[in-house]
């Protein structure tokens, strides 16, 4: 997911204006017959593309995405434990029964909540941090390039490092507790209770800045330098210009960083099994924890992957206020049409 | 849409390719029939957990090993590592379902249960003991835990690592203890003697928050108060045995004192670290796996190993078992698919035998299940205790609902650990959280098959 492509900002504006666009409304039966300004700029016709060069593509987003998502969805509708594991297609049937018990039974609300909340929490931080570090490494000064490396130290350590180090900071006479004490202050353990989700909080914050740091800036790059000659020219000051000027410019990746990012949290799963272990302490019982528990803990691969659906559904719903926003869809829907 | 005949050449070379790709796992075996241990050209696959502490040794043992089958059958011998029991469990299904894979399994001692309800691994009969070389060159303890009865057994007992405590001879001599006590009460009057907090110097090192010591702890007193935590398909997890386990194991850092207050964040390698640098007079829930460590630390001449109580008081209570430790260690299944059983029965007769055991022993540290090897060992030093604590294990209840019911108790501990922090685990909290582990273990015995 770290290197989901995103698009570039210019393109993200081209998708925009192609939205927005002088096309006229496609009639229910227009054909191939069709020559709307927006069509010309596809260059092929609809009816000669070449389809076919699709299938290889198609064939792997089938055995790498599709079979195992319906084997993971018809899964959840077995009753397949460490019983009936070896012959699982003839596991009992059992419907809905697995939803409703993750619904009324594991507490599996709570864990949705969690994983929610910790996710907004550290999106809000973030967020603020990721811009202000973009935009203060965005003029020229000596160093840049250091600075901007350093920066992306926490992006590009792996999860299971990141966790690892601020584990052994935090225990009860790590170096954080230490630190603390000599300052008199004392607020109890981190790795167990109440604090844990703070901890886990301020981990996620310190690990996922720079993502949106780089989408950031990136949309930073994408802003024409006759635009800050104008702003400038009309005399415009920093605080306006940010405002009015360039913050307009970074509503894309900026929108698309916030999606991807809060479903980088949700399904984070390295970082609290790293942090605080097996099991996990009530307050950061997160919901890919108590899928893995339920799944390779206790070997109720039915009632997981139930669970592992409705963790689905709940990355879905940002997902498709985020296409719904950006229109992405749309250009899919008429690109298909035929 | 409409696809040229191109598209279809490319969709079937594109399927072709996948299909193949898709069966490139390997093949093993072969038809099998013919003499007992004439193996020639046949393979045997075996699968076992990856040693991250003696990885090249393992590389060796298992270089070693297929050399010494070769010569003895005629047949080779693979070795596949695995990561850890899900890794095992997901090899297993696979398996099971094509009907192809290793033949046999090494299996943890309480991760059996699971193993074997899985319905993969074949009952040993009289016959396939006999070509083992009998069930009575194994230690019996071992046997524990091969099966759901002495009757019904599905695995063979490889290696065994039963848990002792390290004691500091030095710091005990100061206290003026002259042996390691037998009793919990005992234990504890032990520690209260060897604390002195103003130095930073302990009783005990406990590993409160290691993810598998709790339960063991557990298990322990409340055999030993004569409470099953498992009898046929009802859990006994919320009743007085288990609360007062809980209560004197919680109780040694907040009433008794003995134990540093950072150990609430310790794992098993955390505390041993502790123990190895002279700061505690006992340390519990150990094994021959902290040989290494303890030779090469500074109390290397001062520790000795002995028995974990194996009674709570003075008298014992009705029904008590003197439990020294888990039955812990591995076991090996056979595939019930395999055809190749006659090679995995002279395979594993081999590994069991007296001096494979041995060279086995002194290169992992791993005890014998062989008895006689067993019963050589206990004159080499440190190993008086350990031996002894191997005859003295027992199994932990042979339930494919044991996982969870583990899990469960190790929870109670965790989600305790705040209060244990604060120096009071209440006892409403702890009747709380036991009535919660009392209702998964419930319900995932009931789900047992």
């Amino acid at each position: 997911m770290s290197t989901a492509p995103h698009p570039a900002p210019e393109s993200r504006l081209a998708a925009r204006a192609a939205g927005r666009g002088p096309r006229p409304a496609p009639p229910p039966s227009a054909g191939g017959a069709e020559t709307g300004p927006a069509d010309k700029r596809r260059g092929l016709s609809e009816r000669n593309r070449p389809l076919w060069m699709l299938i290889p593509g198609g064939i792997l987003m089938l055995v790498v995405i599709v079979v195992p998502l319906a084997l993971g969805v018809y899964i959840s509708f077995l009753d397949l434990d460490q019983y009936t594991i070896r012959q699982w297609l003839s596991a009992p049937f059992i419907a809905f029964a697995n939803y409703v018990e993750a619904l009324t039974q594991s507490g599996i609300l709570r864990s949705v909540w969690l994983s929610v909340s910790y996710s907004a929490i550290a999106m809000a931080i973030t967020l603020p941090l990721g811009v202000a570090a973009a935009v203060a490494t965005q003029n020229k000064f000596r160093g840049r390039a250091l600075v901007r490396s350093i920066f992306l130290i926490p992006y590009v350590l792996p999860g299971f490092v990141v966790a690892t180090v601020w584990r052994t900071m935090f225990q009860p006479s790590g170096v954080i507790t230490n630190l603390l004490h000599q300052l008199g202050i004392n607020p109890g353990l981190y790795l167990n209770g109440p604090n844990t989700y703070w901890v886990l909080v301020f981990v996620q914050i310190w690990a996922s800045w720079p993502f949106i740091y780089l989408l950031a800036l990136s949309g930073l790059q994408g802003v024409d330098h006759e635009v800050h000659e104008a702003s400038a020219l009309d005399g415009a000051l920093w605080w306006t210009k940010l405002r009015y000027v360039i913050f307009p410019y970074l509503k894309g990746p900026i929108s698309l960083a916030i999606l991807i990012g809060m479903l980088h949290h949700i399904n984070n799963f390295t970082l609290p099994f790293v942090l605080f272990g097996s099991p996990a302490p009530d307050d950061v019982a997160v919901l890919p924890y108590l899928t893995y528990e339920t799944g390779f803990v206790s070997f109720r691969f039915g009632l997981s992957a139930g669970m592992a659906v409705v963790s689905l559904v709940l990355i879905l719903i940002p997902l498709f206020i985020y296409l719904r926003a950006v229109k992405l869809d749309d250009a899919e829907t008429s690109g298909g049409r035929k | 849409m409409r696809f040229g005949k191109k598209a279809v050449l490319a969709s079937i070379a594109t399927a072709a390719a996948l299909a193949l790709s898709a069966c490139g796992g390997g093949t093993s075996g072969g038809s099998s029939s013919g003499g007992a241990v004439n193996g020639a050209g046949k393979t045997l696959n075996v699968f076992v957990g990856k040693n991250t502490t003696y990885p090249q040794q393992q590389q060796q043992w298992f270089t070693d090993t297929a050399a010494a089958f070769k010569k003895a059958t005629g047949a080779d011998l693979k070795f596949e590592t695995f990561a850890s029991g899900n890794d095992e469990l997901t090899k297993i299904q696979t398996s099971a379902v094509s009907g192809q894979g290793p033949d046999i399994y090494s299996l943890g001692t309480t991760f059996t249960p699971t193993a074997v309800a899985t319905g993969a691994f074949a009952q040993l009969g009289d016959d396939d003991w006999k070509a083992l070389g009998g069930k009575d060159k194994f230690n019996q303890a071992a046997l524990g835990i091969s099966g759901p009865d002495q009757n019904k057994l599905y695995a063979v007992p490889f290696a065994s690592r039963p848990f002792v405590m390290a004691y500091n001879k030095e710091l005990l001599q100061a206290a003026g203890i002259d042996k390691p006590a037998t009793t919990w009460t005992g234990l504890v009057e032990q520690a209260k003697k060897a604390t002195d907090a103003s130095k930073g110097q302990y009783g005990m090192a406990i590993a409160y928050k290691d993810n598998y010591d709790p339960w063991k702890y557990i298990w322990a007193m409340s055999e030993q108060s004569g409470n099953k935590l498992v009898d046929g398909k009802t859990a006994n997890v919320n009743n007085d045995a288990v609360t007062k386990a809980y209560q004197t194991y919680f109780g040694w850092l907040t009433k008794d004192k003995v134990v540093d207050p950072a150990s609430v964040g310790w794992t098993n390698s955390q505390a041993l670290a502790n123990f190895a640098s002279g700061k505690a007079a006992f340390f519990l829930m150990t094994s021959t796996g902290s040989l290494n460590t303890l030779n090469g630390s500074a109390i290397k001449d001062k520790y000795d190993y002995a028995l974990m109580p194996t009674q709570l008081g003075d008298s014992a209570p009705s029904g008590a078992r003197p439990v020294a430790s888990i039955l812990s260690g591995d076991n090996m299944g056979i595939a019930s698919y395999s055809k190749n059983k006659d090679l995995a029965l002279a395979f594993l007769k081999m590994v069991t035998d007296k001096d494979q055991q041995l060279s086995y022993q002194k290169t992992f540290g791993d005890l014998p299940t062989n008895s006689d090897a067993l019963s050589s060992l206990s004159s080499t030093p440190h190993m008086a205790a350990v031996t002894d604590a191997a005859a003295k294990s027992f199994a932990t209840p042979f339930t494919g609902a044991w996982a969870d019911i583990q899990l469960a108790l190790v929870n109670v501990t965790v989600q305790s650990i705040p209060d244990l922090a604060s120096g009071n685990v209440s006892d409403s909290a702890l009747s709380q959280r036991l009535q919660a582990a009392q209702n998964s273990a419930q319900q995932s015995l009931n789900r047992a098959k």
